[in-house]
């Protein structure tokens, strides 16, 4: 029986990056830096879903609904901070995140972000269209979190369990939360178009940023070498990174006119893994 | 910035111009509220009653762990487990024991009184595969019970401790004897039978949990996540809105959000713990922070 309507809580974690090693993935700069990129764009991108969402908070007309979205606005922000810890650790690495994540603000900043000059109903569009894009972002968040608590081979590789714990708690909760975003735009616009639209216009600058984000990163790891297509092909074969074929099928699967976020995932299993987790269990 | 992020802003610009001419929003029909009647009402214990409550057609479907919120006449709130058959959708039961306001009035309402409700939440889920033990102290039972009969039915393996004050301890009847011990009085080593690669779900008074949390050392221990911890040793102060002019008393026992709460429904707050920055409000989480005079202002609201 899988448990529906969770009450969401943020929780309290911390993670101690004193013995991370550089490639957390033993051998495997490509995986790891792909993966790393998640710490590039998370603590900007889900700083601005909590600053969307906490707009939206008083046009939502449904209690139930309304919790669901403080819930999510608090995990989202641990979130933020759990991944700006590991930026912290970069730059005392010796690797400088900084002339990245500077564009990654910028893009949430100055193409993203509130406008001046906007009229009240544009503005109101504008934030719907900015919820959209969320519900649109969190369905690729909520498919790769199934596939980050389902993705055996880093425990066969060695990873650092620290790095994996925080992958795969912010996995589980981010599957525990893959409705909350979709309901609210359901909510505030319940047109297929809306759906659609804001995906179509989401996906290729997420693509875009991930590409440039893992270049960069290669570029700044002296020990990396470049990125080439064949090496994500590879990590992707030994189930270390999702393959294109399946980012595809996930990206055309949210285009179903019945498509609900509830498919992706299983909430019982990120329960569990929650129940388990060293950085949850001491957030109790 | 690459081209394609600069691009990006000045299509967004002309964008955001043309985007209300696609359409207005169209935003969902909201859901009514469940009104339900008390159907009946027994007493399950000297001071536990069970009330089972039915709507108007099939109820929403629950799962073990879930809560129902009910919106009592008075205006009080209150949280009940659904201790009732998750497959029976006809009716909802909770159990109920008298402690204060809001349980007496549960205790008093007639059969035929409708009441609002909110949910089924779910703020305890239960997932578990293997060895299972459950341990339940006073009405904490009525959360495990719906656990207890899902195990059983899915022929899991185990087993549950069920502490009471005196011997008369609701839904005994509904327990089969050979895989429950009930324990009266204070109790310790509760997890004597616990498997060290099984779970453990507990409920019952705090108390309890920190003894559970105490001694099990293995990773997995459920146990609901209530509402935020009291405010211990809190002074009394005024918190001063400065923009609205608004100059607001927050007592000993209450933190400034639940205070602004009342006055603006819709303040965004979420871990009311401190934590998270949800609630912040140029620089004071108002969740946690209490001044060290005796007035905290919020120089944006």
């Amino acid at each position: 029986m899988e448990p529906d309507n969770l009450v969401l809580q943020p929780r309290d974690v911390h993670f101690d990056w004193t013995a991370l090693p550089m490639h957390w993935v033993p051998e495997e700069p490509v995986t790891t830096h792909v993966m790393n990129v998640l710490h590039l764009l998370l603590p900007a991108g889900e700083r601005w879903f909590v600053r969307t969402f906490r707009q939206a908070v008083p046009l939502i007309t449904d209690d139930d609904l309304r919790e669901d979205v403080l819930g999510f606005i608090g995990q989202e922000a641990t979130h933020a901070e759990a991944h700006g810890g590991v930026l912290d650790h970069l730059l005392a690495k010796g690797l400088d995140p900084r002339p990245f994540t500077d564009r990654v603000e910028w893009v949430f900043d100055r193409v993203l972000g509130d406008r001046p000059g906007l009229t009240a109903g544009q503005q109101r569009e504008q934030l719907v269209e900015r919820i959209a894009i969320v519900a649109a972002v969190e369905h690729f968040t909520a498919y790769l979190g199934d596939w980050m608590l389902n993705a055996t081979a880093f425990d066969r590789a060695g990873a650092d369990p620290t790095m994996l714990d925080l992958l795969r708690w912010h996995a589980a909760e981010e599957v525990e939360h893959r409705s909350v975003a979709f309901d609210l735009m359901r909510h505030l616009d319940r047109r297929y178009t809306r759906r659609a639209r804001a995906m179509l216009l989401s996906a290729p600058p997420l693509l875009h940023l991930w590409v440039q984000g893992a270049r960069f990163l290669m570029a700044a790891d002296p020990d990396a070498g470049r990125l080439a297509l064949r090496d994500f092909r590879r990590a992707g074969r030994r189930g270390l990174l999702p393959t294109g074929y399946d980012l595809t099928r996930a990206f055309l699967r949210y285009f179903h006119r019945g498509y609900h976020p509830k498919q992706e995932g299983s909430t019982s299993q990120a329960v569990a893994y929650l129940a388990t987790s060293p950085a949850a269990r001491d957030a109790h | 910035m690459d081209r394609f992020l600069r691009g990006l802003a000045r299509f967004t610009d002309g964008y955001l111009k043309v985007l209300p001419l696609l359409g207005k929003a169209v935003p969902d029909r909201p859901n009514a509220p469940l009104v339900l009647e008390v159907a009946r009402r027994t007493r399950v214990a000297p001071d536990v009653v069970a009330l089972r409550l039915v709507g108007d057609g099939p109820l929403p479907a629950w799962q073990p762990g879930c809560h129902l919120d009910l919106h009592l006449p008075s205006g009080l709130r209150r949280q009940y487990s659904l201790c009732g058959d998750p497959a029976d959708r006809d009716g909802y039961r909770i159990a109920v024991r008298r402690v204060g306001a809001g349980s007496a009035e549960v205790h008093d309402l007639p059969t035929g009184t409708r009441i609002t409700v909110r949910g089924p939440r779910n703020a305890f889920p239960f997932v578990a595969g293997g060895p299972v033990l459950f341990v339940a102290g006073g009405i904490g039972i009525t959360a495990i019970l719906p656990m207890v009969q899902a195990s059983r039915r899915d022929g899991l393996d185990w087993r549950l401790v069920y502490v009471g004050r005196a011997r008369a301890m609701p839904f005994l009847d509904e327990l089969p004897d050979d895989r429950v011990e009930v324990r009266t009085g204070r109790s310790a080593d509760l997890l004597r039978d616990a498997h060290p690669e099984g779970a453990v779900y507990c409920c019952g008074p705090p108390s309890m949990l920190d003894a559970v949390r105490r001694d099990f050392a293995s990773a997995r221990l459920h146990f609901e996540r209530f509402s935020p911890p009291p405010v211990v040793d809190g002074r009394p102060f005024s918190l001063e809105l400065r923009r609205s002019g608004v100059v607001l008393p927050v007592p000993a026992d209450r933190s400034a959000l639940d205070v602004l709460k009342d006055l603006r429904p819709d303040v965004p707050y979420s871990c009311r713990q401190g934590f998270c920055g949800t609630c912040e409000v140029g620089g004071v989480r108002v969740c946690v922070q209490r001044p060290t005079g005796d007035r905290l202002v919020l120089e944006d609201l």
